[in-house]
This record gives C-alpha cells, structure tokens and sequence, in this order.
C-alpha cells in the first residue's frame, strides 16, 4: 500500500530555469498538498496533462525525490527514513530511467536479481518465468543497444520485475511502444493487480485509465482535483465518460489558476 | 560490500565484455605510445648518425701551408670536402658563399685574413697581434653547426697548440691547475638524464588521461543516459554505488596507466639499448624492489586522487559534454604542475610539498628513479593524496545523495 500525505513539493528555480519557463518566480510548485491512498490488488491511475505533477509524485513515491512537505508512506515504511526499505520492495518504471545498453538483459537481469538481494537460483526462476511472460527468450543475449524501443521497455519492465516488488510504480507505461507491446504491458499490470499487488500509473491517455483503474486521482497544476473509481468520478462531475469529467474539472481548475494569477 | 563488488564488476564488464573499448582504451594507446617512442628513438638515432656520417662542405680562403698541414694532421679532412681559395677568389665569392651557408648549400667558410702567415709567425716568435680569421656558419642548419663546432675543436685546437708551442716551446706552461675530473654518479642513473626527467611528468599525465577516458562516462554518461537511476532506486546505499563507481574507475584507469607505463618502459629500454641514445640520456632506468613498491604505491594514491576529482566533477556536470569542457583546463593544470617537476634543481624541495597532490605526486616518483626518496616524503606523499582523495570521495557520495544534480529536480 501506498500514502500519500499532504505531498508537497517545490523546486528552487535557477537563473537558467526560469528563462527556460519564462518566469520571474523563484520556485515551481511542482505537487500542491497531495494526498492519496493506492489501496493493495488494486491499479491507482494518476490522470492529468503534461506537467501536472504526476512524474514528480512517483518520483517522490520511488524516493528518487525527497517531499518539500508531506510524507509518503510505502507498505508503512517512510520514503525519506527508510528509503532502503522502500526500495526493497518497489520497482519504477519510466522512460527516464533507462538500462545500460553495453549490457545485455540477461545481464542485467541477474546483476539487479543479486542488487536486489536475491540468489541465484531465484533469479534464473524469475528469469525464465518473466522472458517467457514478455516473449523476450529471443533477444535475451542481445545488448540493450541492439533492441527496438518496444524490446528496451520490454527488457526495463523484466528487469524492474526480477525481485517480483510488492509495489509497482509506472510511469507513462505505454509510451512509444506498439499497439502489441502496449496491450501486454497492459496485461501484465492487470496480472500484477490480480496478483494482489500494489500498482500505481500515471498517464495521460484517457482510454488508458479507463482500462486498468481501479481508482482513479486527477491532477492538475499539481493539485489533485478528484480522487475515486472511475463511475464515483462520473457521478461527482456528472458526465458521460472519463475524457468529459477531465476537461470539465481542467477547465474549472485552469479557469481558476488563470484567475489566481491575474489577481 | 558484497553490493560494492556486484558494481565493481559491473564497470569492469562494461569495458572487459566489449571489444570495441577494450581496443579503445588499451590496445590501440599502447600501439601508438610505443609507436611514438620507438619512432622517436629511430628518428633521433637516424638524425644523430647521419650528422656524424655527413661530409662537411667546407670552403678555406687564404689558407696557409701551416695552416694546410693543421686541418690534414687534426683529422678534420677526413669528413670533409674542403676547397681552398685565395683571397681574390673569396672577394668575388663572399657574397654567393654566404647565401650558400644561408642556404645550407655549405656547412662552412673560414677565411683568414690576408697577411694571416706573417702575423702567425710574429706570434710563434713572441708578437703581440694575434693572426686572426673570419668563419661563417649557420646555426639552424645541424651539419654546419656540427662542421664548426668540430673545426674549432680540431683544426684551431691543433694549429693554436702548434702556435704556443713554438712561442713558448712547452704548451704546458699555460697550464695553470692540474686537474683530475672524475665522473662520480650511481650506476643506476648513468645516461638516464631524460627518462628520469620525463617519468615523473608521463606517470602523471597518463594516468589522468586514462582516469579521464572511464571516468566521464561512468558518471556524467550514465546520468545523462538515464541509467544511473535504475541504481539510485535499487536497494543499494548511494555510499555503496559511489564507492563500487570509483573502485571500478581506479581499477580501470590503473590497468591503463599500467599498460601505457609498460610500453613506455619498453620503449624506453629499446631506446636505452641504442648506444646512441643511451649517451644523450635515454639509457634504461633500473628500480629495485622496494622502488617499485614506492612507484605503485604512489601511483595508487594519485589514482586515486584523479578518480574521486574526475567523478566530482562530473557528478556536477549535466552531461558528458559539459564535464569534459570542466576536466579540460585541469588536465591543463595537471600537465603544467608536472612540466614544473621536469625543471627541478638540486635544491632541496620542503617537505610538505610532497603532500601537495599531483606536484608532490611528481617529486616523489622523481626521486624514486634517483634513488633518493626519503621514507618521510613517501609517506607525506601518499597519505597527503590519499586523505584528499579520501575527502572528494566523501563529497562525491553526498553529491550521489544531491537530487537537483542526480535528476536536475
């Protein structure tokens, strides 16, 4: 399980920053007071548009980043005190982060099995059952940099998986991959959920959420807008589908960060 | 510690699984660093035969019989084609001999003055007026420097021996001491003048390129490859992935510096072993055991002082263009603290100086090939770097811990 309390997190901007986002504020408010709950056995959908903030709270969830306030809890462990704990038991995947590509995956696959503590025997287990899954006995031997950009996220979700992580945290899951490769990463985060894992998504592709959602939390500006499943979300907006209730709250909450600004 | 190993072998099979930099970073610096000594020795030994083998082109105006006889009884005919002309000859020649000389056409024109044999002989018999001679060569050209210098130390020496001679019967009356020069220097460092002022400056230079060549893209290329993440957020401390991150870089900088140090020694001893570059200083250095455990062990240290600043730097740098743009002036540096120990005098040098990295670094391996590296100075040497290191190792992990500069966040 995975709590998110009243994450907040600012970035310092630099002089080279704020030319770049042509602003004159010191800071960005990247999340605003975030609270979540991505409940076990079920897919948690971070919805919004491109710099919402649903990057930077997996991030935070992934400890990559630390929480200006807030915390977040992973499986009761605190990101920030026990963030080897919590690296433990999570796998995060996103296009930013990316394998080595001298290695090849079977390499990698056995090198982040005994990072993550596993034995040997456990990793050629693990091994066999997740290249079977993803179709990937074939290109096992190639390095990274022989492989297609569905074969790279292919090899990047296998190799994330080796430790078979209580939490799963996807970033984007379906970006740049085929309609083939798309569906069976798809798939595989039902699997996981069935499985009784923790899965938490971001996206921004509406048929997406609406596929894999158990619960869906909305962001925009940073803020979350609205959180719960997919028909409680309909209901609350009282719109047909899940594209509508988007737009409808991103153009009340953007009418609204337009009107902050002017005054 | 087990976790620090699973990195370390990892860098290492980054480079040792891939023929492409394995050939990079081993085979083809030690071809070409073998290749530019052995060409280096060839070319000097080629150079230094053909100026001893070359027949001086030599033009004598006014050349006495006396003078005849001195130039045939010193030796100096025999590597020599000489034409003698008399003065009126020389007048109408000057002007097309000394574009000759310019030219490098001819090596030499001496031409004595025109009542040279009277006043040579005034001189024999006691005259106060020195005979005198006009000679030309030019500088820039090795054979005519070379046709003077031997001229002046054969044929002048020769006839002004005759000329004392006859002046005061003994020339060895104007011998004021009695003088017994003896070459007194260890066996060890005979005709070794240019590698022990090359070494110190080589063990450090190429030690940085090597650290330089694997340190860069172990940190700046990762981070901007995007694959250093997937270690940040694996269950690995930052200390443990810095520290397998270094240890990694050490080793394969090391076996660089190692190998391009080998094929220098082996160059070197192939230009030891030539009798013409032995005698201008390129003759092979010997160490003894302990020597060679000094050499490594400050090796060690430099190595390790290179890596924790290579990976500082770029651990700061965005990506792998704008840290090489930051190592590029200290490599600058580097080479200038080590040109600085190449033109060392016999002076003393303090010894807290040797716990300046690099410098100190320099002194240490200078005086290791002299023979004369007190233990104080090897241990101010090696635990001054080392404890530096040990202190850019540090800020190298808080850095690792630092997310604006892991994920510019």
């Amino acid at each position: 399980m995975i709590e998110i309390n009243g994450l907040t997190k600012i970035y310092k901007l630099s002089a080279k920053k704020k030319k770049e986002l042509k602003t004159n504020k010191n800071v960005k408010i990247a999340v605003n007071d975030l609270s979540l709950v991505a409940e076990d056995g079920q897919i948690t959908v971070l919805l919004g548009p491109n710099g919402a903030g649903k990057t930077t709270t997996l991030r935070n969830v992934s400890t990559l980043l630390t929480p200006t306030k807030g915390y977040i809890k992973v499986n009761g462990h605190d990101t920030v005190k026990e963030a080897q704990k919590v690296r433990d038991s999570i796998c995060f995947l996103t296009n930013e982060i990316k394998l080595d590509e001298h290695f090849t995956v079977d390499y990698l696959f056995t090198f982040f099995g005994r990072i993550k503590n596993l034995d040997d025997t456990t990793i050629e287990k693990r091994k066999k059952e997740l290249f079977e899954t993803f179709d990937m006995s074939d290109f096992k031997d190639k390095r990274i940099e022989e492989l297609s950009t569905g074969m790279k996220q292919k090899a990047s979700i296998v190799v994330n998986l080796v430790n078979d992580p209580e939490v799963v945290i996807f970033d984007e899951p379906t970006s740049g991959l085929d309609i083939v490769t798309a569906r069976s990463v798809l798939d595989y985060l039902k699997k996981l959920r069935n499985e009784g894992k923790t899965v938490i998504v971001s996206t921004h592709i509406m048929s997406e959420a609406e596929k894999l959602a158990d619960k869906v939390a909305m962001i925009i500006g940073g803020r979350k807008v609205i959180e719960g499943t997919i028909p409680e979300i309909l209901a609350k907006t009282q719109t047909a589908d899940l594209e509508d209730a988007f737009f409808k709250l991103y153009m009340e909450n953007n009418c609204s960060e337009k009107g902050d600004k002017d005054e | 510690m087990n976790k620090i190993a699973l990195i370390v072998r990892k860098e290492l099979y980054r480079v040792f699984g891939d023929k492409k930099m394995i050939m990079g970073l081993y085979v083809i610096p030690v071809i070409v660093t073998v290749a530019i000594y052995v060409l280096i020795g060839k070319m000097t030994s080629v150079m230094t035969n053909d100026i001893e083998q070359h027949t001086s082109l030599v033009t004598i105006a006014n050349a006495t019989d006396d003078f005849k006889d001195a130039v045939e009884n010193s030796g100096f005919s025999q590597n020599a084609q000489i034409n003698y002309i008399d003065d009126a000859t020389y007048a109408d020649k000057k002007a097309s001999l000394d574009e000759e000389v310019k030219n490098s056409d001819m090596d030499l024109v001496v031409c004595l003055s025109a009542d040279f044999a009277e006043v040579a002989d005034e001189y024999a018999a006691g005259g106060s007026v020195m005979p005198g001679m006009d000679i030309y060569y030019n500088d820039t050209n090795n054979y005519s420097s070379k046709a003077y210098s031997v001229f002046n130390n054969t044929v002048l020496e020769t006839y002004k021996n005759s000329l004392l001679t006859e002046r005061y019967g003994d020339v060895d009356y104007l011998s004021v001491f009695n003088i017994n020069t003896e070459n007194i220097c260890k066996e060890s460092m005979a005709n070794t003048q240019f590698i022990r002022m090359m070494l110190p400056y080589m063990v450090i230079m190429l030690l940085f390129a090597g650290v330089m060549s694997v340190g860069v893209d172990a940190i700046a290329g990762e981070k901007e490859r995007g694959t250093l993440a997937s270690m940040l957020i694996s269950p690995v401390k930052r200390s443990e992935i810095a520290a397998g991150k270094l240890i990694g870089m050490a080793i394969l900088s090391s076996i660089s510096a190692i190998v391009t140090t080998a094929s220098m020694v082996l160059a070197f001893a192939f230009m030891g072993s030539d009798s013409t570059l032995s005698g201008i200083g390129f003759g092979g250095v010997s160490f003894s055991a302990l020597q060679i455990v000094e050499l490594l062990l400050i090796m060690l240290a430099l190595v390790l002082f290179y890596v924790s600043l290579v990976a500082l730097v770029a651990v700061y740098s965005g990506n792998t263009k704008t840290a090489s743009s930051a190592i590029s002036p200290i490599y600058l540096v580097i080479i200038a603290l080590g040109m600085v120990t190449m033109f060392r005098t016999g002076t003393d040098t303090p010894t807290y100086l040797y716990a300046v990295p690099v410098y100190g670094n320099a002194l240490a391996v200078g005086d290791v090939c002299s023979g004369e590296l007190t233990l104080v100075n090897f241990l101010v040497s090696f635990v001054g770097t080392t404890a530096i290191a040990g202190i850019l190792t540090a800020l190298v992990t808080k850095a690792f811990n630092n997310e604006k500069l892991m994920f510019n966040a």
